[in-house]
């Protein structure tokens, strides 16, 4: 019998998304090779042309070397002592009492599978360890010609579409961790939004890992046809567990000729307790395409969880006049590690990118910005602008910039700032000698700091963000 | 043995095991043997550099075809200096370098009166065994072991010594002049300069040779500023444009003490150079500032360090390039703070000029904070020149022409005034408007 209660002893203070939810799983014993894969693509259901992609990209990984030039350190990942895949069983008679147990955690999760109570305007896609469990508003949706549901059902239902666009902004052996995740992806949102549409509701993917030694392998493809705009919201969390767990996603942007893009995370995996043990390794490839001419990608990330982050959300600007943004806070407290940036990439005649950079580093983390602006001599009068700051609270972490810069048109211009500092000691002296204690002010300060980034995220997230930070802050001053 | 040592492929052309064993028993004094020896064992122990290295990503270590270039013993001394500049009257010290050997004049008597020590390392070895023990390969050479430093440590065909002694001032400064006239020349010079506490003093380097007579240079600098010293250092690299410049230089300056540095390079096929600078006690205060244009197919890659050891230290770091035609400029560079290094504040600031498509220009710069109460920051910007004051200049009748030379010069003139020589700023501008 299924044990339906969740387990709350994992809960700490800081980290309120730490319980378990005790279910049975379905899961394929630890270990990685062919016969996973296609034991992968044949829990899904998926069609003979899906199995041999995996395979080839299989292939492909197992000729790659890990990266190391990251500035995070870390033990050797076993590959072979990972689960690839667990969903929660449904087997017929348990089948009700699962689904209500899934309502339960996502709703403590603050996340309403039901659509009564759902916020009106938005859809929700919600992936439980390696499986899609609910996705909701499809049918409203549906009627304006939006797909909105789980890569697993387009791949069954819109091959076509998944076909043509699939791999083709991160091609499979794009990096290691890309190749490994094009093998043994299980789950992530599939968005199509047709022409001169602008999607009426935000569309939200809300990943949870639950299981144990278990990685979680998300794949997301959206694209914007035509003329038309989407605004698309993720978050994350998993329990508080003292093994390292791996997340490797890979996200596929594309834009169409004046499509608009909005991609908003706000990544609150583990982090690990205070001696480093246990989190989340999120080592994901966001990259978005701007095909046509005057389409926009705007990526907006706040970053507080996993032990370790690396990744890169970045913009291939090739439709001429189009537009790549990228927004990003970065929070590190206690012995997280965080390497994260953007890449611009200029080929279209009059692209413009901004790049706003925060990082927050404190305890005894690392924190840093690697970020490549580059203009290919094709990229007339394109226009790119940083700005990245980073703020040190105590005297162990460390915060890191690494920015390159390559231009090959005499047209462009390119404009890079970056500082780094210790927190304002006249602005904390300010607050404070109008009443308000250090914790408060130092969560002022730090919400100031981030205020450029955090008003370019959708509303209900920004107020969600800005509560995330004060609660990460706590306990990191003095 | 020496065999399969030279097959392999940590020796850099013929600079290999029995080329350093002829050298080191010609070698005279016991103290440059033994740090020629100390070089030799970490050049042997370091791999060749690659591409793969970041640090190289963007320079091919291998288009410096050191192979194709002859090592020049180690230079003699000569009785008489070698072509003589109108502008040497402007030193206390003169020092001509050339393939047949090196002459140091003494213009002021200021060596005579032994108020201040230049001379080749062989002899500083001999007289102040001390202070060469102390500064040769010393604490100034902050990142570890490197290839090209260790080569220049092991092959140094000239090695230079400069000790400036405790409060004096040396008030027209010392020239260090290299003029290589041969066909495949390999020069590997090392120069030395200890700035005592509270002395004063002005370095120049200049480094010339004909546009088709290639040739290559493996130089490596140590500067010591001592306490509440000034050192004032600016090279001038005008190597023929067929010539290959691997340099590798490093500084340390101590308490109260200030370094201005000032580094022009627009010679040379291709050029890959480190400045390395140690802000090592409190109130030491470092101005790095550059110089680059690469035009037609010319390479410049510069790498600078401003490393903060200490708290309440202060640098600042300005480096203006240019690229035309077909031209590559890589700058990489790194504000490090130590972990306890509080109170530092320290900027690099980056320009680049992208004169035509076709032309590229990297810039990389960093910043690696270990400590909290400091203030750093950087800033890097491309462009081309600004429409509006071109149509300015030409709509007073300048030429497009005219009007590009002007504001190149301009936008080069807040480093050219930096260099105190009146016809040193002359030559550079001079340098740099052949260019456009």
């Amino acid at each position: 019998m299924p044990n339906l209660e969740t387990d709350s002893k994992l809960v700490t203070d800081e980290y309120k998304y730490g319980f378990e939810t005790l279910i049975q799983s379905d899961t394929l014993p630890k270990g990685l090779n062919e016969d996973t894969i296609r034991a992968i693509s044949a829990k899904k259901n998926e069609p003979q042309w899906m199995t041999d992609w995996r395979l080839k990209a299989f292939r492909r990984w197992q000729k790659m070397k890990e990266p190391k030039w990251a500035d995070v350190t870390y033990p050797p990942i076993d590959y072979q002592d990972i689960c690839y895949y667990s969903a929660p069983k449904r087997d017929g008679a348990n089948a009700a009492a699962i689904d209500e147990e899934m309502a339960r955690t996502f709703e403590r999760l603050g996340v309403p599978l039901h659509e009564r109570n759902g916020l009106a305007g938005v859809a929700v896609d919600a992936v439980f360890d390696s499986v899609s469990v609910a996705t909701t508003q499809k049918e409203k949706l549906a009627e304006l010609g939006v797909i909105f549901c789980s890569i697993t059902e387009a791949i069954q239902q819109h091959p076509d579409l998944v076909q043509k666009y699939l791999s083709t902004v991160v091609p499979v052996g794009d990096n290691f961790f890309a190749a490994l995740n094009s093998a043994v992806f299980t789950d992530g949102s599939f968005v199509y939004v047709p022409k001169g549409l602008r999607c009426p509701m935000e569309l939200s993917t809300y990943f949870r890992i639950n299981a144990e030694n278990t990685g979680q392998f998300e794949r997301t493809l959206i694209i914007a046809d035509e003329g038309s705009y989407v605004s698309y919201i993720e978050g994350c969390t998993a329990p508080s567990r003292d093994r390292n767990q791996l997340h490797a996603a890979v996200v596929e942007l594309i834009a169409l000729e004046g499509a608009e893009i909005k991609y908003s995370t706000v990544q609150n995996w583990y982090t690990g307790d205070d001696e480093g043990r246990g989190g989340i390794y999120n080592f994901v490839t966001k990259r978005g395409h701007c095909r046509g001419r005057k389409s926009k990608i705007s990526w907006t990330q706040v970053e507080v969880g996993s032990a370790i982050t690396w990744k890169y959300p970045s913009v291939i600007l090739e439709g001429d006049h189009s537009v790549g943004e990228f927004y990003s806070v970065a929070f590190t407290n206690k012995k997280m590690q965080a390497d994260t940036g953007t890449k611009m990439i200029h080929v279209g005649a009059n692209t413009r990118s901004t790049i706003v950079s925060k990082g927050i580093s404190a305890g005894h983390s690392r924190n840093s910005y690697r970020g490549l602006v580059q203009i290919l001599p094709s990229a007339a009068n394109a226009r790119n602008h940083t700005q990245c700051d980073s703020m040190l609270i105590g005297s162990t972490c460390s915060a890191n910039t690494y920015p390159v810069i390559e231009c090959e048109n005499e047209s462009a211009i390119t404009e890079h700032e970056a500082t780094t500092s210790k927190i304002s000691e006249e602005q904390m002296f300010y607050i404070m000698s109008r009443g308000i204690d250090e914790e408060s002010a130092t969560s002022l300060v730090v919400n100031g700091f981030c205020r450029d980034v955090f008003k370019e995220l959708p509303m209900e997230f920004s107020v969600e963000a800005v509560k995330l930070l004060e609660i990460k802050l706590e306990h990191s001053v003095g | 043995m020496t065999q399969s040592l030279q097959s392999s492929d940590v020796f850099v052309a013929s600079l290999d095991a029995a080329r350093f064993q002829d050298l080191e028993t010609a070698g005279a004094t016991a103290l440059v043997r033994e740090k020629r020896k100390a070089a030799f064992e970490a050049y042997r122990a370091l791999p060749m550099p690659t591409v793969r290295d970041e640090e190289w990503r963007r320079t091919d270590p291998d288009q410096f075809r050191i192979a194709d270039f002859q090592w020049l013993p180690v230079l003699p001394k000569r009785s008489a200096p070698a072509g003589e500049h109108a502008f040497d009257a402007s030193f206390d010290v003169v020092v001509s370098v050339t393939e047949d050997g090196y002459h140091i004049a003494d213009r002021a008597g200021l060596l005579a009166a032994g108020t201040i020590v230049v001379a080749d390392l062989e002899t500083a070895a001999r007289d102040h065994g001390a202070l060469v023990s102390a500064h040769v390969q010393g604490p100034a050479l902050i990142e570890g072991e490197r290839k090209f430093t260790a080569l220049n440590g092991a092959f140094w065909n000239f090695g230079l010594f400069i000790h400036v002694p405790r409060k004096v001032e040396v008030p027209n400064g010392i020239l260090v002049r290299y003029q290589l006239g041969c066909k495949g020349s390999l020069l590997v010079p090392k120069l030395v300069v200890v700035a005592g506490e509270g002395s004063s003093a002005k370095v120049v380097e200049m480094f010339e040779s004909g546009d088709d007579k290639p040739v290559m240079c493996i130089g490596v600098r140590e500067l010591y500023v001592e306490q509440a010293a000034r050192l004032q250092v600016f090279a001038l690299q005008e190597w023929g444009r067929s010539s290959f410049h691997i340099g590798e230089d490093w500084s340390r300056v101590g308490r109260d003490a200030q370094i201005d540095w000032v580094t022009l390079t627009l010679g040379s096929q291709a050029s890959k150079m480190t400045m390395g600078c140690d802000v090592s006690a409190p109130n030491s205060n470092a101005y790095l500032s550059g110089l680059f244009f690469a035009d037609r197919d010319q390479h410049v890659d510069q790498r600078t360090l401003q490393q903060h050891t200490a708290p309440n230290t202060y640098s600042n770091l300005l480096y203006k390039g240019a690229v035309k035609d077909k031209g590559h400029s890589v700058y990489q560079g790194i504000i490090g703070a130590s972990p306890g290094a509080i109170k530092v504040d320290a900027y690099q600031m980056n320009n680049n000029l992208v004169l035509n498509t076709g032309a590229k220009a990297d810039s990389l710069p960093g910043l690696k904070i270990d400590a909290d109460d400091l203030k750093c920051s950087h800033g890097s910007t491309m462009g081309n020149l600004d429409p509006d004051q071109m149509f300015y200049l030409k709509s007073r009748g300048l030429s497009d022409v005219e009007a590009r030379r002007m504001l190149v010069l301009a936008f080069f003139e807040e480093v050219i005034t930096k260099v105190p020589y009146a016809f040193l700023q002359e030559r550079v501008r001079e340098d740099v408007n052949q260019k456009i």
